[in-house]
């Protein structure tokens, strides 16, 4: 790390690069922290989770008995350890609430004042934040599985709807109109999800299998569909027909920059592919258990170099290198299974929610000093008040690092406080890096 | 101007070195028997030679199933890059084995090619056989055949589509298309089901399901399993059927039940 900063310093590299080494570090030291909670509101499981991605500070979240929590994920209360609360809640009690579960919740791309949620109770509804009622809601004959807002999308306001009839469904939010329908599957659409590289491309996975990627501007069928075996029918069974996974495919997921999709099947498997030309890129993943029969909704870093996948796997987080398919780690920490997780590309941060009811925050841990460094027992933080700490803190927007002052003696302080200094500790070329024990 | 150059084509990824081991902390208990750069001709010769010849009297070619290799290797991605190399390059043939579809059997070329012939010697078939392992084998490393590929690339005609059939090289897939097969291996795959059921089963019925590495092949095992029992321990690790943990007294292998 001190490589990076030199270099950024001197002008030899990027900035972006060092940006990146950091983000990357960050990623790599996922872990729980006692100081980072999510108050628990849902009663049930919950099904899925959106972070903003405007600000990246209100989380919403939907659960198994169709209640839906918005979170405040900023801390501004000064002191390390926060827990995340809600800010709105639409409960049972409210008038307006789902009457089933709630299978997908998405802010409004652009900003908060609005959001979209679906749910097993054959409706869409378009709620108003404010006031907490929906401000429109569409009904359709079969569960609702998914649905998506293309987060690009300037020409057209169209939410994608996947449900338990093989078309999906165009609801236009400018007008309200629903006829726009995309035919081609044969079983129920688990997953929709719109590029976020071009604003009309929109990729569906179904339980028949299959995944296929459309234009929506083009009248008759998809663009293609994907094909596991990139056209050499010779390890398929003898269908002809191109199937994506042997199983169904429940979990879609683009790349932040569009150019690859992430698709996980039933069969156990997740693929990568190309998403200009379909190619299954084969990269082995290896065995990426998967039993959900409904949406199971993953997530790609952003920002990092390599790329990250964090899927969620039985009761832990399984954490790929994106290219290489290489496990990096399992991060545990649920009671049950979990369902959702969704990444905060500002701090680095995961969130993951699922069946126990709990919504967890993996945060980036400290990083601790090598072992023949520690002195005898003293803490010395001399760095705290040198110059150039301040001025790096307000650049990077806080990053991980906590309000209040920081004194120079930190005995006995939890892992949060070091972890605003862990970015830093290693950069100063100090004889005494010290590490508090947690 | 070199050291800059250097800089700019390392890789962040490097710098990180995923998984990198911090002061010099050891990785205890497994042994990396992949280490270096994957060399995966060696290592499919030293799974090859754990195939038991004997059992088929001979006449079957050694073979290797590709997940075997996920075992030695870490790195998945590029073990089926450099099988498929070896594949393009002819010198590895891949078989889909019929009871997974997931499962591929590796057999070298060259011994495919011996084994054969030799089991075609003196059958009628045998200059069909010929033929087809010169023309078809050799140029093209595909698992299966469509019968217009049979018909108009490689000019086999249908008794000779039949004659290949019965000679085992080719296996009935649907109407119309074939697998490329290894004949007699009904047994080896009858075998081999029977053995990693058998080998599961030990791990199954230890306590806590599972069994330290060492401890598995040192076993006796039953008349059931037929293969050395490392070529099973290389199967059930590669096919995740076992989580392979490192412990300090080894590698660890527990039952993974999904």
């Amino acid at each position: 790390m001190l490589g990076f900063l030199s270099a950024r310093q001197a002008g030899l590299d990027d900035p972006l690069r060092l940006r990146r080494a950091e983000s990357t570090r960050r990623v790599l030291s996922l872990t729980l922290n006692p100081d980072r909670d999510v108050d628990r509101i849902h009663g049930n499981g919950i099904n899925t989770i959106d972070i903003d991605a405007i600000e990246g500070r209100y989380m919403l979240s939907g659960g198994a008995d169709g209640v839906i929590v918005i979170y405040d994920l900023e801390n501004h209360s000064g002191k390390q350890q926060y827990t995340c609360s809600p800010v709105r809640t639409v409960g049972r009690s409210s008038r307006h609430v789902h009457k089933f579960s709630v299978e997908t919740v998405q802010w409004y791309p652009y900003d908060t004042g609005m959001f979209v949620s679906s749910s097993f109770d054959k409706t869409m509804k378009v709620w108003d934040t404010e006031t907490l009622k929906p401000a429109e809601m569409f009904e359709f004959e079969d569960n609702v599985y998914s649905h998506h807002l293309s987060p690009i999308a300037r020409k057209h306001g169209l939410i994608a709807v996947g449900t338990k009839n093989p078309k999906i469904q165009l609801c236009d939010l400018k007008s309200g109109s629903r006829i726009h329908v995309l035919q081609g599957h044969r079983a129920e659409v688990l997953s929709v999800r719109w590029s976020p590289r071009y604003e009309y491309i929109l990729a569906t996975a179904s339980a028949d299998s299959k995944v296929n990627v459309w234009d929506v501007r083009r009248a008759s069928g998809s663009l293609f569909t994907l094909d596991q075996h990139n056209g050499e029918k010779s390890k398929a069974s003898s269908q002809t027909v191109n199937t994506a996974h042997n199983g169904r495919v429940n979990g879609l997921c683009y790349t932040a920059d569009g150019l690859y999709l992430l698709t996980t099947g039933t069969d156990d498997r997740m693929r990568l592919w190309n998403s200009a030309t379909g190619e299954n890129t084969l990269v082995n993943y290896g065995k990426v258990c998967n039993e959900s029969r409904k949406q199971l909704q993953f997530t790609v870093s952003r920002g990092c170099s390599p790329e990250f996948v964090f899927v969620p796997c039985g009761s832990s987080v399984a954490v790929y290198a994106l290219h290489t398919g290489e496990l990096i780690t399992m991060l545990r920490g649920h009671y049950n299974n979990v369902d959702c997780c969704e990444f905060h590309p500002d701090f680095q941060e995961l969130y993951s929610g699922g069946k126990d009811g709990n919504l967890l925050a993996w945060v980036p841990v400290v990083r601790t000093a090598d072992v023949e460094e520690v002195s005898n027992g003293e803490n010395k933080f001399p760095w705290i008040s040198a110059p150039g700490f301040g001025p790096w803190s307000a650049g990077w927007g806080g990053a991980g690092l906590r309000q209040g002052g920081h004194s120079p003696r930190l005995l006995g302080c939890g892992p949060a406080l070091l972890e605003g200094l862990a970015s830093w500790t290693a950069l100063w070329p100090c004889g005494g890096a010290t590490r508090t024990l947690a | 101007m070199k050291n800059d150059m250097n800089r700019k084509r390392a890789l962040i990824s490097d710098a990180f070195k995923i998984k990198k081991k911090r002061n010099g902390a050891e990785t205890f208990g497994a042994v990396d028997e992949g280490g270096g750069p994957a060399d995966m001709k060696s290592t499919l010769e030293h799974l090859m030679t754990l195939f038991p010849r004997k059992l088929f009297n001979d006449t079957l070619p050694p073979i290797v199933l590709k997940h075997q290799l996920y075992s030695i290797h870490d790195d998945k991605t590029l073990v089926d890059k450099e099988v498929n190399k070896l594949q393009e390059s002819g010198e590895l043939l891949m078989f889909q084995l019929g009871f997974d579809s997931e499962a591929f059997g590796l057999v070298f070329a060259s011994d495919y090619r011996a084994k054969v012939l030799a089991g075609e010697e003196g059958k009628v078939t045998r200059t069909t056989v010929d033929k087809f392992l010169e023309k078809v084998v050799s140029s093209c490393p595909d698992l299966s055949f469509s019968k217009d590929k049979m018909l108009k690339e490689f000019l086999f005609t249908d008794s000779e589509i039949t004659q290949l059939v019965k000679s085992g090289v080719l296996t009935v897939r649907d109407a119309g298309s074939w697998w490329l097969s290894i004949p007699n291996s009904g047994k080896f795959t009858k075998y081999f089901i029977q053995g990693r059921k058998a080998v599961l089963g030990m791990v199954k019925k230890s306590k806590y399901n599972e069994v330290l590495r060492a401890d598995l092949e040192e076993r006796r095992t039953t008349s059931q399993v037929k293969f050395p029992i490392k070529y099973h321990v290389h199967d059930i690790v590669g096919a995740e059927l076992v989580e392979s943990i490192p412990t300090t007294s080894g590698t660890l292998l527990r039952f993974a039940d999904s």
